[in-house]
């Protein structure tokens, strides 16, 4: 980190990134309305599931949510610092496990994998028990909700679907919006 | 803003979700989104994804520079107003992270945050009472 005292001057970093350049650099699709649910993170079960699986009960399977506080176990989480060989710029750094903590704020993004399965995309803020105040990806399938339930603001996305897809400019799956044909 | 009023009712309307591609400067890729999909207000409702290097305001027009890449995006809240012109104008604050995992927070600096690999974000229009 570095104060500074003014932006005068200052101009972004921008990376080259391996893949081909793609002239679309928004992707963005409208839905006409958003469903909102307060959901209640189900203690002992991994974060994966406590948002899988009662927002599926609800036919949920594409959301946006924020994950409004609350204790966790068992919670690993990724930085992301350059790719040490160079194939993407950065790269998941392997999950640290940071125990017991209290997540401060977060966000998770409910898609599909590009298997059709379930997906997760989860960065947030937590306060480890030594007090140090961390951030990153949150490896959902690894981390524990805590005893207390937490809650979690749920905005559905209708009328598309999210789907992990390879990006050819990063050279990574990301999560991508696709429209969806309605079958009425 | 001549309209200043200290309470705005109004109601939720559509939901928008974005994908916006590296190098592209987070306030004005959420101001883009708004354009494209005719937004005048709105309301981030969810976002995360990565930055090459983050720069916050401070009080005092100070900033903070973290250097990436990547720093992640680990909260964001914000808004979209559009000005008498119809032009949205995004005003987002949040927390990132840099790649030792450390955080810091404060409001986005306009320009100097380019979007490093993605980032996803939901925006849900706000439909103010006329």
């Amino acid at each position: 980190m570095t104060p500074e005292n003014s932006i005068k001057g200052k101009q972004p970093r921008f990376l080259r990134h391996p893949g081909r350049f793609n002239p679309v650099r928004i992707k963005t699709v409208l839905s006409p309305y958003g469903r909102h649910v307060r959901l209640s993170l189900k203690p002992g079960v991994t974060l994966f599931e406590a948002i899988v699986n009662p927002l599926a009960e609800l036919d949920i399977r594409d959301a946006s949510t924020t994950i409004l506080g609350g204790t966790f176990n068992d919670l690993y989480y990724c930085v992301a610092p350059p790719d040490p060989e160079g194939r993407t710029v950065i790269a998941y750094s392997k999950p640290k496990f940071a125990g017991r903590c209290y997540m401060v704020f977060g966000n998770a993004t409910l898609g599909r994998s590009s298997e059709g399965k379930p997906l997760v995309h989860c960065h947030a803020v937590i306060r480890a028990e030594s007090g140090d105040v961390l951030g990153g990806h949150i490896v959902t399938e690894q981390t524990i909700v805590g005893s207390k339930p937490s809650s979690v603001l749920v905005t559905s996305l209708e009328g598309f679907e999210l789907r992990q897809a390879y990006d050819e400019e990063t050279r990574t799956s990301l999560l991508q919006p696709v429209e969806v044909e309605r079958h009425e | 803003m001549n309209d200043f009023r200290l309470v705005e009712s109004g109601k939720m309307g559509r939901v928008a979700y974005g994908r916006i591609a590296p190098n592209e400067d987070l306030i004005l890729g959420i101001e883009k989104l708004c354009l494209a999909q005719g937004f005048k207000n709105a309301f981030v409702r969810g976002a995360l994804g990565s930055l090459v290097d983050a720069c916050l305001e401070e009080i005092d027009d100070k900033i903070i520079e973290v250097k990436g890449p990547a720093v992640e995006i680990v909260s964001l809240a914000g808004e979209v107003r559009s000005d008498e012109n119809g032009t949205p104008c995004a005003s987002l604050s949040g927390v990132v992270a840099g790649p030792d995992g450390k955080v810091y927070g404060g409001r986005f600096v306009l320009g100097l945050n380019p979007i490093c690999v993605t980032f996803e974000v939901t925006l849900e229009e706000w439909l103010p009472d006329t």
